[in-house]
């Protein structure tokens, strides 16, 4: 076998290996689908290029070893103009191939709700170590550390994100919609979400608000559990939680 | 007890200078009323630098003549030169490589510590402070290591022995910026005893400005390696521009030296900005002076400030285990290095891009959207130029006549992982996949596949390849061939695995997290006990072999560039017979390329001759 079929060989079981994987679970917004999507597209072109080089270290190692007590240099070839040429002419087509999608695309897509009126706004504040919601409009905050953050299906959902002020940098984390952005004290940030599934923290436990940016003791403890409803629902607990 | 003499002189001027600065300190602090025991720190430890310096050599072989006062420096003599101030750098190579081998053992062991904690969910081996302070630790410590080792070490040790040269261009400079590296070391192990420090090797202000006394002293220590760090690169620059052997043309000089100079501009330009950030934080705690911290400060500042050396810091880590890599593998394939000229324009692009890619860092720090897309598609670039890279190790090796030794092993370590390192770096250049993945354990991943995997490995390959010139002797084959082994089985095992976590939501510098995850960091935890493990033969065989290998013969590889070409160990000012370079390095199978003739010069015998400018061109 020449190593060019063993480059395509492993290339295949590469790929199949990772799309059969299913290593996430489904994103349930549409920012996060573009993500995932984004993600899978990366891998699938990352896998030949990785094979390329294990099966070049593999067979060079193999069919090119010095024999036991061979004292001869291989023939002096410098460099090759076509090779180099061949070479930087992929590897730039492949960074402007990944520079346009999904880094451009993603860049629209990350961006494309900005303009317009959310569904629901909630404005978070983060401190040492717990997080406070209000929702803009509704009546409703929650401080406690226990409750849950309810949020509404198939909405736009804009959160405002800052820190208080004599307290430190956190991070706003929601891995089931694989978004994330700081919350700085003396600036707000803000991070939109268009949901798509409903979701329970006891059942995925990526449906979490988790603090990312290291802010000292109880880090790892900052964090709010999250239930996503249908829209009804959503509007019976604000009411209910207003009341 | 007499060779220990400089580090006794020293510890004692230490603890006077202390002394003084500190009562200066607590004098102005009691005039004015303000507190005054971190000023008194600050202030207390500036004097004991300079007492240290001063009591280990510094004073009798530089400090004396700025007073008029004779000075004496005799760089030669037994073991005991490596225990004070030393301007020769084969023996400054030697402190910074052992120095930083144990720092590397120590930081390990806190990743065994943290590893214990992370095998399950819950919180059982630390208390929350001692895991963060520990993770910190182990971070900065193997910053430290990074910089160091292959800059500090073996571009010490080799570079001015691959360019034919008698010394560094600032033999005195050279020895300061290395004992400057004790305090720094002494102070990152006390840090513990005084509070700890629980912002990670980051340091982020608010938090950094908030930490217990030990958060100070972690950042006085990162300050001053940052000096040791920024003299290096001076030093190198210098050299290797100024102390070229006859006919060392540009076109000639020896892969791994590009690799030091293109990583040596980094050093000197970049790190002064980590000394301003760290200042500013310094001056916030001891002056109450506001840059960071709201009301009036901004703390995305100090993030900009930070990445800003720290980005580029990450290459002055892997340029040189690049440079390393592609000598190793030239002079083990027996073959000229592939597209020499391409991979030197690469060096220059990588330098030239690292310092305009700091802000993939921030994509999810709340900074101006219009940044992103610049800095995402800067950051991709560089995929060009390290691409070339590969194309050259992976060119010089086809058709060529691969001699597997250790050293090689290693090189070939680090074309792999660092594929790895590489392809997972894309993704967090993309803005999209880089609000999913950051902060989270596929970072982690990635900067160990590719410091690690990566300069590490290069590290280790530079190591066993240098070893017989360094020492003298030989190592044991067999027992490098345990450790590359188990390493590399053992490392892959260890960091593949802690990509899946990462991908799935678990984010890092925690020492607690949902059970969900527990599964991937238990393989990671028992392949990580292995990875420690592997550093066992290691130990065993440098030291052992030190002691008692056999002896080296000066040119045990055969290989054709000019630090082979004089004895294991070199002398004294390197060359018996000093070299005229005639041809690049790597006239593998081609016998019409000469290195370099050897013979007495004109200026023979006054032992710091003045060599004829080497002629510029090909």
């Amino acid at each position: 076998m020449t190593a060019g079929a063993i480059w395509v060989l492993l290339t295949i079981i590469g790929e199949l290996f990772f799309l059969s994987l299913g290593i996430f679970g489904d994103a349930a917004s549409e920012q996060g689908e573009f993500i995932d999507d984004a993600f899978i597209l990366l891998m699938v072109l990352a896998i030949p290029i990785f094979t390329f080089v294990v099966t070049m270290i593999g067979y060079i190692v193999i069919k090119f070893r010095a024999k036991p007590g061979e004292i001869e240099d291989a023939a002096p070839t410098r460099t090759h103009t076509k090779w180099v040429g061949f070479w930087l002419a992929w590897t730039t087509i492949l960074c402007l191939v990944v520079i346009v999608h999904p880094g451009y695309t993603g860049l629209i897509e990350l961006r494309q709700t900005k303009a317009d009126e959310p569904d629901l706004t909630v404005n978070v504040t983060g401190r040492r170590w717990q997080w406070s919601y209000e929702y803009e409009g509704r009546d409703v905050s929650l401080y406690s550390k226990d409750e849950m953050l309810v949020l509404p299906n198939h909405s736009l959902i804009r959160f405002n994100i800052t820190a208080e002020d004599q307290d430190v940098i956190h991070s706003f984390w929601i891995p089931a919609f694989r978004m994330k952005i700081d919350a700085v004290p003396g600036l707000t940030t803000y991070m939109d979400v268009n949901t798509t599934e409903i979701g329970h923290f006891n059942d995925d436990v990526n449906f979490r608000v988790q603090c990312a940016e290291l802010c000292g003791l109880d880090h790892s403890l900052m964090f709010t559990r999250i239930k996503v409803v249908e829209p009804a629902e959503f509007e019976q607990w604000i009411a209910e939680k207003a009341a | 007890m007499a060779s220990f003499m400089p580090l006794i002189r020293g510890v004692i001027y230490a603890a006077i200078g202390y002394a003084i600065g500190a009562s200066i300190a607590l004098g102005v602090a009691s005039m004015t009323g303000e507190p005054s025991t971190e000023p008194m720190v600050v202030l207390g430890y500036v004097f004991a630098v300079i007492g240290w310096l001063m009591g280990v050599g510094m004073w009798k072989t530089w400090g004396a003549g700025w007073f008029g006062k004779p000075t004496e420096n005799d760089p030669s003599g037994n073991w005991s030169r490596y225990l004070k101030f030393n301007t020769d750098h084969k023996v400054i190579g030697i402190q910074y490589i052992v120095t930083f081998a144990v720092v590397f053992i120590l930081a390990g062991l806190l990743a065994m510590f943290m590893r214990a904690e992370l095998a399950d969910a819950g919180q059982n081996v630390f208390s929350k402070t001692n895991y963060n302070t520990t993770m910190s630790l182990h971070g900065i410590m193997m910053v430290a290591v990074a910089v160091a080792i292959m800059m500090g070490g073996f571009g010490n040790y080799v570079m001015p022995l691959l360019i034919g040269a008698e010394d560094v261009a600032f033999p005195r400079i050279n020895a300061l910026s290395f004992w400057v590296v004790p305090p720094v070391v002494v102070l990152l192990l006390l840090s513990p005893v005084f509070g700890g420090f629980d912002t990670g090797w980051t340091a982020y202000p608010p938090l950094a400005t908030q930490t217990p006394l030990g958060g100070l002293l972690f950042e006085l220590a990162f300050l001053t390696f940052g000096i040791s760090s920024i003299l290096g690169g001076m030093n190198f620059i210098a050299t290797i521009i100024t102390q070229r052997a006859p006919g060392m043309t540009w076109g000639r000089l020896p892969i791994f030296v590009w690799a030091v100079l293109a990583a040596s501009v980094i050093s000197l330009t970049a790190t002064q900005w980590i000394a301003y950030g760290l200042l500013m934080i310094i001056f916030e705690r001891i002056f109450n002076m506001v840059f960071f911290s709201p009301p009036g400060g901004n703390a995305l500042l100090y993030e900009h400030v930070f990445w800003f050396y720290s980005h580029p810091a990450v290459y002055i880590m892997i340029l040189p285990a690049f440079g390393a890599e592609l000598e190793i593998i030239s002079h083990f394939a027996r073959k000229p290095l592939f597209a020499y000229r391409w991979v030197v324009w690469a060096f220059a692009l990588i330098v030239t891009l690292s310092f305009v890619v700091w802000a993939h860092h921030l994509f999810t720090s709340g900074m101006g959207e219009s940044l992103h897309g610049p800095f995402m598609i800067l950051t991709e670039l560089i995929s060009i130029p390290t691409g070339i890279v590969f194309l050259s190790a992976l060119g010089t090796l086809w058709r060529s006549k691969v001699r597997l030794k250790v050293p090689l092993l290693f090189a070939l370590g680090v074309v792999f992982n660092f594929s790895i390192g590489g392809l997972t770096g894309i993704f967090l250049a993309d803005v999209a996949t880089d609000i999913a993945l950051q902060d989270t354990y596929f970072v982690v991943a990635h900067f160990h596949y590719t410091i690690m995997g990566g300069e590490i490995f290069g590290a280790f390959a530079a190591g066993y390849y240098w070893y017989p010139k360094i020492t003298g002797r030989m190592y044991s084959e067999t027992m490098g061939r345990i450790h590359f082994g188990l390493m590399f089985i053992m490392y892959n095992i260890t960091f593949l695995a802690m990509f899946i976590p990462g991908t799935v939501g678990m984010n890092r510098r925690v020492a607690e997290y949902p059970p969900e995850f527990e599964f991937w960091n238990l393989v990671t935890t028992i392949a990580a006990f292995g990875l420690g493990l592997s550093f066992l033969p290691w130990v065993y065989n440098m030291l052992n072999s030190w002691i008692r290998g056999p002896k080296a013969p000066d040119n045990p590889w055969d290989a054709k560039t000019l630090e082979w070409q004089t004895t294991s160990p070199p002398p004294l000012e390197n060359f018996d017979d000093f070299p005229t370079v005639t041809g690049d390095a790597y006239g593998y199978g081609d016998d019409l390329v000469v290195h370099a003739v050897y013979g007495r010069r004109a200026d023979e015998g006054d032992g710091h001759g003045h060599h004829p400018a080497p002629a510029e061109g090909d």
